[in-house]
C-alpha cells in the first residue's frame, strides 16, 4: 500500500522535473518569499560592502570621465535587454543568455555589481521575475560571484596566453556555474534536509537545477564567444576605449 | 512592451502617494516572511489580490497569469525541500527504495515545503501590488527619499530609460533577420543572436556618447536633475496602512505562534 503512494510521489517528482521546467529556461533567480527572512536579511548585508566597493569605484572614476555615467546606463539596460532574449539551448528547448560573463569582461567585475543589483531590481519589478526580498541573495550569486569568477578566469587564461575564443567562452560558461552552484549553495543552507542536513539539501538542488543549468552554461558560453568575436572583428576601436572600465580589454 | 510596466501606469491608484503603496508592500511582505503562520500568508495572498483587482483595477486574467510565472520555480523548489534520496535511511525517511536508494519524505520536510509554498506566494502577491500599481519613476522617487547614494539612484533611473529604447532597437533586429531566415537553424540562431547582442552593444555604445554630448551642451555638471510631480500625504490611507497590518500582526500571533526569523 505505502509502495503505491510513494510510486505516485516518484512519477510526480519526475513530472515535475520535465514537464514545469519551462521549454524556455530563465536563469535561476531565487523567487520573492522563497528564503527565509534572517537569511534574506544576511544576503542583503553581505552584498552591501561590495556595492559601496562598487559605487566608489565608479564615482572614481567618473572625476576623470564624465560620460562614464551614461555608458553604465546603457550597458545595464544592454544587460536587462539580452536576459530577455531568447537563445536556443544545446538540449532543444530555449533559454535566456544572462550576460554575466559578457559584462564582467567588458566593464570589469566591480561595474557590474552595481549594474547587475539593478538589472535584478527591474526584472523583479517589471518581469516578475526574482523577487524584491531575496534581492541580496540573488545580487550575490548574479552579481558578485558569477563576474569575478567570470572575470578572474578570463584573466588567468589570458596571462596563460590561450585563444580568445576559450577564454571567452570558458570566462562565460564557468561565470554562468559559479552563479549556479552559488544559488544551489544558499538554497541548501536555507533549507537543509532533515535527513543529511545542509550536504544532502545542496546536493538535491544541485542536481535539479542541473538539468536546466547545464546547457544554459554551454549555450551562453557560445553566444558570448560570437559575441566576442564580432566585437573583435568589427569594434576594436570602442573596446579599446572601453578599457577605462575594466583596467584593459584586449580583444 | 512590458504588461506590468503598462498597468503601473495605468491603474486606478496612481493618485495615492508612492510612499503610501511602497510602504504597504514592504511592511506586508515582511510580515508574511516573519511570522510561521499560513492563515496569515493566505490572508495576505487574498487581501493583495482583492487590493489590485478591486481598487486598482487589474483585469483578473492577467492577475491569474501573472502569478503562474513563478510556479516552475515554486514547485521545483518545494518539491526539491521535501523529497530526499537516500542511501542509508533514517527511520524517518518514508518512501520507497529501487536499487538500495530510498527515496521519499520526511515529516518535516513536508511541512517545512508546504509551509514555504504559501509563504512565498503571499510574498508574490505583496511585489506585484507594488509592481502593478507603482511605475519604476515612482519607485525611484521613493528610493530617492530613503537616501540611496544619488549615483545608484541616477544609473538606475537610466538603466530604466534605455531598457525601452533597447529593447525596441533589439526586436526590429530580432524581426528583420528572422525574416530573413535568420533563426532558421540552430546555428544560424547563434550566428545571428551573437550579431544582434553586438550590434545592440556598440548602438548603446554610440547612444551614450550622443547623450552624453546632448547634456553637455545642456550644461551637465554631472547631475542629473529632474521635477517630480506632487502627491498628497493622507492620513486616512497611513491609518487603513495600519490598522490591516496590525491586524495581520494579530493574527499571525493568534494563529501561527511566536516570531521566527
Amino acid at each position: 500500500m505505502f509502495g503505491k503512494r510513494y510510486t505516485i510521489v516518484i512519477t510526480g517528482y519526475l513530472l515535475a522535473l520535465f514537464l514545469i521546467f519551462p521549454q524556455s529556461a530563465y536563469a535561476m533567480h531565487i523567487m520573492e518569499g522563497f528564503l527565509p527572512i534572517s537569511w534574506a536579511g544576511f544576503w542583503m548585508a553581505l552584498i552591501l560592502p561590495f556595492l559601496f566597493f562598487g559605487i566608489r569605484s565608479i564615482q572614481s572614476s567618473l572625476q576623470s570621465n564624465p560620460s562614464l555615467k551614461m555608458l553604465l546606463g546603457l550597458a545595464g539596460a544592454f544587460a536587462f535587454v539580452l536576459s530577455a532574449l531568447k537563445i536556443p539551448s544545446v538540449t532543444g528547448s530555449c533559454s535566456h543568455p544572462t550576460g554575466v560573463g559578457l559584462g564582467a569582461i567588458l566593464f570589469g567585475p566591480t561595474a557590474m555589481t552595481v549594474l547587475g543589483s539593478i538589472v535584478l531590481i527591474f526584472q523583479a519589478v517589471l518581469l516578475a521575475h526574482g523577487g524584491l526580498t531575496t534581492l541580496g541573495a540573488n545580487t550575490f550569486s548574479m552579481a558578485v560571484i558569477g563576474p569575478f569568477v567570470s572575470y578572474g578566469i578570463y584573466k588567468a587564461l589570458q596571462k596563460l596566453g590561450a585563444p580568445l575564443w576559450l577564454c571567452v567562452f570558458l570566462a562565460a560558461a564557468l561565470g554562468d556555474l559559479a552563479t549556479y552552484v552559488t544559488t544551489a549553495f544558499q538554497l541548501a543552507l536555507a533549507f537543509p534536509a532533515q535527513n543529511g542536513g545542509f550536504l544532502a539539501s545542496f546536493a538535491k538542488f544541485m542536481g535539479v537545477f542541473a538539468v536546466t543549468q547545464i546547457p544554459l552554461a554551454i549555450s551562453e558560453g557560445l553566444l558570448t564567444v560570437v559575441v566576442f568575436n564580432v566585437l573583435a572583428a568589427y569594434n576594436k576601436h570602442e573596446l579599446q576605449e572601453l578599457s577605462v572600465l575594466s583596467g584593459e580589454v584586449r580583444a | 512592451m512590458f504588461s506590468i510596466d503598462q498597468y503601473a501606469y495605468s491603474n486606478r491608484m496612481r493618485a495615492v502617494h508612492p510612499g503610501e503603496r511602497f510602504a504597504f508592500a514592504i511592511l506586508t511582505m515582511v510580515i508574511c516572511l516573519a511570522f510561521p503562520s499560513t492563515v496569515t500568508q493566505l490572508a495576505i495572498l487574498l487581501l493583495m489580490a482583492g487590493v489590485v483587482i478591486l481598487w486598482a483595477g487589474i483585469p483578473f486574467r492577467f492577475y491569474l497569469k501573472l502569478m503562474s510565472l513563478p510556479f516552475s520555480f515554486l514547485v521545483v523548489g518545494v518539491v526539491t525541500i521535501a523529497v530526499s534520496l537516500s542511501r542509508n535511511p533514517e527511520p524517518t525517511l518514508q518512501g520507497i527504495t529501487v536499487w538500495g536508494v530510498t527515496i521519499g519524505v520526511t515529516d518535516q520536510d513536508l511541512r517545512v515545503a508546504v509551509e514555504l509554498f504559501f509563504k512565498s506566494l503571499g510574498a508574490v502577491s505583496c511585489l506585484y501590488f507594488l509592481s502593478l500599481t507603482t511605475p519604476v519613476l515612482e519607485i525611484i522617487a521613493v528610493l530617492k527619499k530613503l537616501r540611496i547614494p544619488v549615483l545608484f539612484i541616477e544609473l538606475m533611473s537610466l538603466v530604466y530609460r534605455f531598457i525601452f529604447v533597447l529593447m525596441e532597437t533589439a526586436d526590429r533586429i530580432y524581426t528583420a533577420q528572422s525574416s530573413r531566415c535568420g533563426y532558421a537553424t540552430i546555428k544560424n540562431s547563434y550566428l545571428s543572436m551573437g550579431q544582434l547582442a553586438s550590434n545592440l552593444f556598440i548602438k548603446s555604445y554610440h547612444r551614450s556618447r550622443m547623450l552624453f554630448t546632448a547634456l553637455e551642451s545642456r550644461c551637465y555638471t554631472g547631475e542629473l536633475k529632474v521635477l517630480e510631480p506632487h502627491y498628497t500625504v493622507s492620513k486616512v490611507n497611513i491609518l487603513i496602512i495600519v490598522v490591516i497590518d496590525l491586524a495581520l500582526v494579530v493574527l499571525a500571533l493568534n494563529t501561527g505562534g511566536g516570531f521566527v526569523g
